[in-house]
Order: C-alpha cells, then structure tokens, then sequence
C-alpha cells in the first residue's frame, strides 16, 4: 500500500514528525517549508518497505546541531553529494532513499532529498522516533555496520568513513561538524532493500501522518483527555510548568552525554506533580514521584490553548501544558534491542516502562 | 514505646541533630518519630516503617529524580519523614511531592550520626541519661574554681543554656532567661524550696520545657535551671538527673563565694569603725589604703538603710551596681540592716555639684526600690579623714528622720542651712511630741498661759521686758509667771540644756 503526500498534507505531517520527536529532533518547520516549494502542486509517494523487493537503499538524515539549521541554511546541494560520494566509494548505484530518523526535522529532510534527487523514498528509518545519538540508528543495534558513510556539509566539504564502530562514527562526526558548519548531512551505505528495511522501523511516516491527522481533526472544545484519545496515547497531566531546570552540559552517569534537565508540572485537578526528566529529548516521566513512563515511549509536551508541541529546549516556567505519553515505536520492544534506548541508555537507573504494562 | 518519641520540631532543637535541616516539606510540629531505619542509597527500597524516619546514607545529588521517586516509596511505606545525606537545596519536583505528601524532608551533613541519636532518644532513653550524667560528673571534676564555670560547662554537656536563677526568676549567674518565660516560672515553683523535693518540669506556653533542681546553700534559696526548647521526652528524663548531680556543685561555689563576701564585710565594718571611732592610726590609714579607700579630700555621707530583715552583706552588690549605674564612685561598708557610703571628691564641691549629687542620691535609691525598700539619708560635704565620720553622723540622723517621711519619698538631705529646719522638723516627730507634751504638762493647765509666757521668753532671749511687750503685760506679771514655771517644772533656766529642752517643746506644744 502507497501513500500519497500533497502539499496541503505537510501541516499535518509536521506535527506527526513533531510529535514522535518526543521534544526532540530539531524543528521541523523549516523543512517542511522547502518540501512544500518543492512539491507545489506535485505529490509525493511513501513507498511501502514491503512493496520494495530490488535496488540498494541508502538511509540520508542531517546531524549535527540542527538548530544551528535555522542560522546556517542549507546550499542545496548536500544531499546530492553526500548520495554521491557514498555511491562512488561502494560502487553501488543507488535506487531509493529512507530517513536516519523519522522524529523532528529528519523525518522531512530524507523527503526533501528524495525529491531533489528525483529517487523513490521509502517509508523506513532507523529510529522511528528522534534520539541523540548515532549508535541508537536500529542498523547499528541490529549488529549491521554503519559504515562507508559520508558526510557533506554546507560549505561544500565531504568525508567518507569506514572502518568505524558506531561510537567512533559518532566522535568522527562531531568532531566533523563542531569544525565546519555545525551540522552536516549523513548518506549510508547503499544496502539491498530487503537488508535495508529488514533492520530498520517501518511505516513510521505513515504513523507521522496518522497522528497530525487526528491532531488536526481536534477543535477547541477538545478536553485533555480528547486529545490524548485522539493521538492513541494517555494523559499524564495538564496544568503549568512549575519549573525547567536545566543542568548544562554536566554528564550524568554513562550514556548521559547532552545537558541533563528537569521539567516539573502540577496538574491541575489532582494537584499531582508531574516531573519529567530531560535529554535532547523528554526520556522519563513520572507522576508523584513514581516512574510511570520512559523512553523508547514518547513522552510529549503540548500547549494547553493551541495544542502544539513543545520542544524540550523551547519549554519554559508559566506555560499551560498537556504532558501525553504516546507508544513508541513497536520495532524497540523487542528482546535486547529495549535496553539500547531505554532510561539506562541516558544514564537514568530505571527500568523501561512502556505504556501497556504501566 | 510511643511515649518516647519526639515530634519533629522538638527533634531539630535538640543537640544530636544541630546539623539537620529541613529542605522540603515542613510542617509545625510535624510527625512524631517512633524510631530511625537506613537505607544505603536513594535508589533502595524501603520497608514498611509507620511513624519512622528514613535515613539515606547516599544522596549526592538532590535534584535527581531518583530523590522523587524515593519520597514517593517512603510515603508509600508510612515513614514519618525522610533524611538525606547532605544539605543542598532540593529540586521543585521533589519539594513539591514532599509538600503534597505531607512528608517532611531533612538533610544532614552527617545522616549517621542523626540516626544513632534518634534511635538512641527513642529507644534507650536510660543510656541516654547515663551518658550525659556520666559527662556531667567527669567534666565538672575538672572546672577549677568560679560559679559561672560550673555553669558553663553544664550547659556544654547538656548543649541547652543553663541559669542560676533566684526565687523571683532573676538570673544569678549563667545565661538570662527570658522575660516572657521567667513569671511562668516562678508560678510553678514554690517560694521555699525542699532539700528533697524532685526537680521541677515546667512546661511554658511556647512549648519549651525549663527543668529546675533547687540549690540549697548559704544565703537565699536558688533554682539551677535548664532549658529545652522542645520536649524529646529522653532529655526531659535525662537533664534533671544531671542537675541534681551538678546542684551540690552550685551550691559548694555558692557557699565559697558568701564566705569571702561576709569576710570582706568584716574588714570593711571594722575599718570603717575605726574610722568613725576616730582612731586614725598609721595602720588603720593602710588598710583604707589597701581597700581603696581615699580618706583626704572632701566626703558626702549618705546612709541607706532598709526595713525588714536585709541580706546587707549579700546585697552589697546591688549598692554598688546602682552606684555604678549613676555614675556615682561610692565607698559602700555593710553596717547594721543596711549600707553606709561615701563619695570623695578631690576639691570643695560648688552648690550645683552637692545638689546634682544628691539628685544622682536619688535615683539610686530608685533603682534599689526593686530589691530592698531603703530609706535615705545624705550628710553635708565634710572634708579630711575626719569628714567621713561627721557626714556620715549627719547622714545617719537624717537617714532616722527619713525613714518615718513617706512624703519626701523617704530620703533626706542635711544641706549647709538646712540642719535647723531638719531639727525642728524632728521636734514633729511621733518620738519627740509626747516627751516635749509630758515636759510641759505641769504648767499646761495653770491660770495666765504659762506655756505662752515661756515660749515668749525664751524666744525673747530671756529677757522679762521684753516678754512683757510682746505679751502686752505688766514685766512684774512675767517675773512671777517665770518663778512660778521654773518652780512647778522644777527647773533652772539659767541651765542651758534645760532651757533648750523647755524651748523645742514649747514650739512642739504652738
């Protein structure tokens, strides 16, 4: 089964990639803007992974900063040459395009790409959702390497890699980026599209698409719980910040690499206190001081009044807030791959509660 | 066991957890605390501990949201408040949990040591007060000498102030008590205190409790009393333990210090004798020397003296304070039931001064007002050795005059002219009236006025026409009159002490 994306779909898109980005994954406005240009009043489509059965797939996605994105655009060009110089060192052609993440702003870019390159797209990425760090990628977890893969950047520079676990792709990568423009953007390898898909989540654009969908359909009347009916996820409070702390860059415990955070909220009938533990990324929620919720779930934040998600870095004291936790992607429940992106792998000594067994 | 522990408020005064503070969650007076459990770090689970405080030995961090999750279980489990290794501030999330689950919050630089304390107060009160007892009695074995030492030290083995303080709530020695708490005090205990009468539990309004021992030594009875600013009932039982064992202490340092007092007494009484008896020798000028005593120079006597019975010798201090207070450099000698003092000035006083001085007399006396009731006098600036004993007789007498004149405020000056005044004031006097009506009762009811006649001629110098004249008769009339006085009275008017008799009684008699 194909979906068809037109331009007057990408608002409703945007919230669904928005929402999977669990508070991260970089705004993906922008992007969404630059598609619709693209498109005008062409289409685009979402190939089922299933449908594609021949050709090499080569996962694309931005990394880096991405709110540097907003300050340092992007040339145009980096998708083709990155594509490029992955095809030229594998020697391998390649025939379609999926996205390194389908949270935040990375579940547009590989769009974007597909249609400058004038490749198919297939509806598969490595996360499913947004997530911090390269060795999270399903490829990576799955025990396929993530190696040849090239970097371009907007000032015209290309690295290849090779030869490279993930955790030392992912210094070669910041140290990359932290040197050039801030952010870059990253083609894999080229890979048979059964490989491609088989390690990778599936239909999370679909999912994306679904979710601003019912998202648009709520109106002002909406009660919290609507919403969080609305979205398939459940309620953990609605009522204001009482306060965002944010640690800086200070490292807590392994995994933790990004600045550590607190977001506290009181809900307002119950007077329960929500408080939710920061990355990037909201990883852990809890309610009164018992863990009722944390990652690979999506523990999102939306405006009381407009109902928009907020990200983790644009939250502040005094806003009205819904805090939901949605399903994470399904493909993360699996045996081992659970503890790759659950609280321990951000460095929070607490086991992975998902939302149907809490 | 119930009856042993502490509320919450009551622990955090008390000296085991000096370093414990409250970081969320406070309430007043908060939970009682049946006893303490540890739990090594934030990430343990408690057991079900109703009414019991939970110690976390490892807390580094107290914004983590594992401090949440761990108020939440502790409330879970029915812990009465938790203690967190460490005193930094906590997070929103965790002082907002705390406050909405009732559960109060505390941390400590050294949560160990609070948790032995705690579980040492609830459940083995009885060492508790050993300890402290066996404490008490080792350090005061050291404390050499002074009264306010002993104190000092008691109330470092208690860590709670301590006082010595009089039946009236004043304190003696140590550190005050405050006003507010002193007439609650003095309520409760009785004015003559009993040698074996247990220590008295006074528990004020404010909630602190004062545990009073009696201190029975020389010289008025005293309390020795602690305070606790919250009742942990294994210090309420322990401190009265303590202080009946420092009480005999108190009192040995009472007893010296009255023996010296009453010594010095002695040496000033019989030197200021020597003084007044005029036996100035060369050794009686050294001793005055060696007690500071200027003998040249110009003196003001003034006598205090005070009805009932009067702790001369114990009381000097505050004669000499209220001096002090004035500004006035007194020499103050118990003698008799009250004090007699001089003030010595290098030069003749003017007016102004003598009278500025007699003011400063007056507030003195005011301010003793509180402790003894006196009656004043001052004598005249007098100079020499010699002056102190005539100022002081004059100050005497005055002080005799004063004492019955409640409407002069009980205090009276002999200034340069007004020794006359003051006489014939005393001839007014309850003392003098029936002598001076008795002296004259036999001319009293005779024909032609003799009393008239007499005072006339006194007044008149003794002189029989003049007499005549003021009293518009015959001076032959006078002549016979004063035969006739002099023969009923049966006495010699040439005599002079008789004449000065017969003539303050005949003013007595107007």
């Amino acid at each position: 089964m194909t979906t068809v994306i037109r331009e007057h779909d990408l608002e409703a898109l945007v919230v669904g990639v928005t929402l999977l980005g669990s508070g991260g994954g970089g705004d993906s406005r922008a992007f969404g803007r630059i598609l619709g240009r693209r498109l005008g009043s062409g289409e685009l489509e979402l190939l089922d992974a299933s449908a594609v059965a021949d050709g090499y797939l080569s996962p694309v996605g931005v990394v880096g900063a991405t709110s540097v994105l907003a300050e340092k655009l992007p040339s145009g060009r980096e998708f083709s040459t990155a594509v490029h110089a992955v095809s030229r060192w594998t020697g391998h052609p390649v025939g379609g395009l999926m996205s390194v993440e389908a949270g935040g702003l990375n579940g547009l870019s590989a769009l974007v790409a597909a249609v400058d390159l004038g490749l198919p797209f297939v509806d598969a990425d490595l996360m499913g959702r947004a997530m911090p760090r390269l060795d999270q990628f399903s490829w990576a977890v799955a025990g396929r390497s993530l190696t040849p893969c090239a970097l371009s950047e907007p000032g015209g520079q290309i690295v290849v890699v090779d030869n490279i676990d993930p955790a030392g792709l992912e210094r070669a990568v910041r140290s990359f980026v932290v040197h050039t423009g801030g952010w870059a953007v990253l083609a894999l390898a080229p890979t048979p599209a059964a490989d491609a898909t088989a390690d990778a989540v599936t239909g999370s654009l679909v999912r994306a698409l679904e979710l601003g969908r019912a998202h648009a359909g709520l109106t002002a009347s909406a009660g919290p719980t609507d919403v969080a009916d609305a979205l398939g996820g459940r309620l953990l409070g609605d009522g204001r910040v009482d306060e965002v702390a944010r640690y800086g860059g200070r490292p807590h415990g392994p995994g933790g690499a990004f600045g550590r955070g607190t977001v506290c909220v009181v809900d307002e009938p119950s007077r329960a206190v929500v408080r939710i533990e920061t990355e990037n990324e909201y990883l852990l929620a809890m309610v009164d001081g018992e863990p009722v919720v944390t990652t690979p779930e999506l523990v999102c934040v939306l405006d009381r009044r407009t109902l928009k998600p907020i990200a983790v870095d644009a939250l502040r004291t005094g806003d009205e807030v819904l805090v939901l936790a949605l399903p994470g992607p399904d493909w993360w429940r699996h045996g081992a791959r659970l503890s790759h992106v659950g609280p321990r792998a951000f460095g929070l000594t607490c086991d992975p509660l998902l939302l149907e067994a809490s | 066991m119930t009856g042993l522990a502490p509320t919450l408020a009551a622990m955090l005064t008390a000296p085991g957890w000096r370093d414990v503070v409250v970081l969320g969650g406070a309430q007043d007076p908060g939970p009682t605390l049946a006893g303490s459990r540890v739990l090594m770090g934030v990430a343990g689970h408690p057991t079900p501990m109703p009414g019991e405080l939970l110690v976390v030995l490892l807390a580094s961090d107290h914004t983590d949201w594992r401090i949440d999750a761990l108020i939440s279980r502790a409330s879970a489990a029915g812990a009465a408040a938790v203690l967190l290794a460490g005193v930094e501030p906590l997070g929103r999330g965790a002082q907002l949990l705390a406050s909405r689950l009732q559960l109060p919050v505390l941390g400590s630089a050294d949560p160990l040591a609070a948790h032995e304390y705690l579980n040492r107060v609830t459940a083995e009160p009885d060492r508790v007060r050993a300890e402290l007892v066996l404490r008490a009695v080792t350090e005061l074995r050291r404390v050499e000498g002074e009264l306010e030492s002993v104190l000092r030290t008691t109330s470092a083995v208690l860590e709670r102030p301590v006082t010595l303080a009089g039946s009236d709530g004043g304190t003696l020695a140590g550190e005050p008590l405050e006003a507010a708490e002193r007439p609650e005090l003095v309520a409760a205990l009785p004015a003559v205190p009993v040698a074996w009468a247990a220590p008295y539990r006074v528990d004020l309004s404010s909630g602190a409790v004062l545990i009073a021992v009696s201190v029975l030594g020389a010289g008025p009875a005293c309390w020795l009393v602690a305070r606790l600013p919250g009742v942990v009932p294994a210090e309420v039982a322990a401190v009265p333990a303590v202080l009946t064992v420092v009480a005999p202490a108190v009192g040995q340092r009472l007893a010296l210090r009255r023996l010296e007092l009453e010594r010095d007494a002695r040496q000033r009484t019989s030197l200021l004798g020597e003084l007044l008896h005029g036996e100035r020798s060369e050794a009686t000028r050294r001793r005055a020397v060696d007690l500071g005593w200027q003998l040249d120079g110009w003196h003001t006597g003034i006598r205090i003296g005070a009805d009932g019975q009067v702790d001369a010798a114990g009381r000097r201090t505050d004669v000499v304070e209220a001096f002090d207070a004035e500004g006035l450099p007194a020499v103050v000698v118990e003698q008799g039931d009250g004090w007699s003092a001089w003030i010595t000035a290098a030069r003749e006083p003017t007016a102004t001064e003598v009278q500025q001085q007699a003011a400063a007399i007056r507030r003195v006396q005011r301010r003793l007002v509180q402790t003894v009731d006196p009656y004043v006098g001052v004598g005249r600036v007098q100079p020499g050795p010699g002056g102190i004993a005539t100022s002081l007789a004059e100050a005497g007498d005055a002080a005799g005059l004063a004492r019955g004149r409640r409407e002069t405020g009980r205090f009276l000056h002999v200034d340069r002219l007004g020794l006359a005044q003051l006489l014939l004031a005393w001839t007014r006097t309850d003392t003098f009236q029936p002598a001076a009506r008795a002296l004259l009762a036999p001319i009293e009811d005779q024909p032609g006025d003799l009393v008239g006649t007499l005072a006339a001629y006194l007044d008149t110098e003794s002189s029989l026409a003049e007499t005549a004249a003021v009293l518009g008769i015959h001076r032959n009339t006078v002549s016979a009159r004063i035969t006739k006085i002099q023969h009923l009275l049966g006495v010699d008017l040439a005599n002079s002490d008789e004449r000065l008799a017969l003539h303050l009684a005949c003013r007595t008699a107007r």
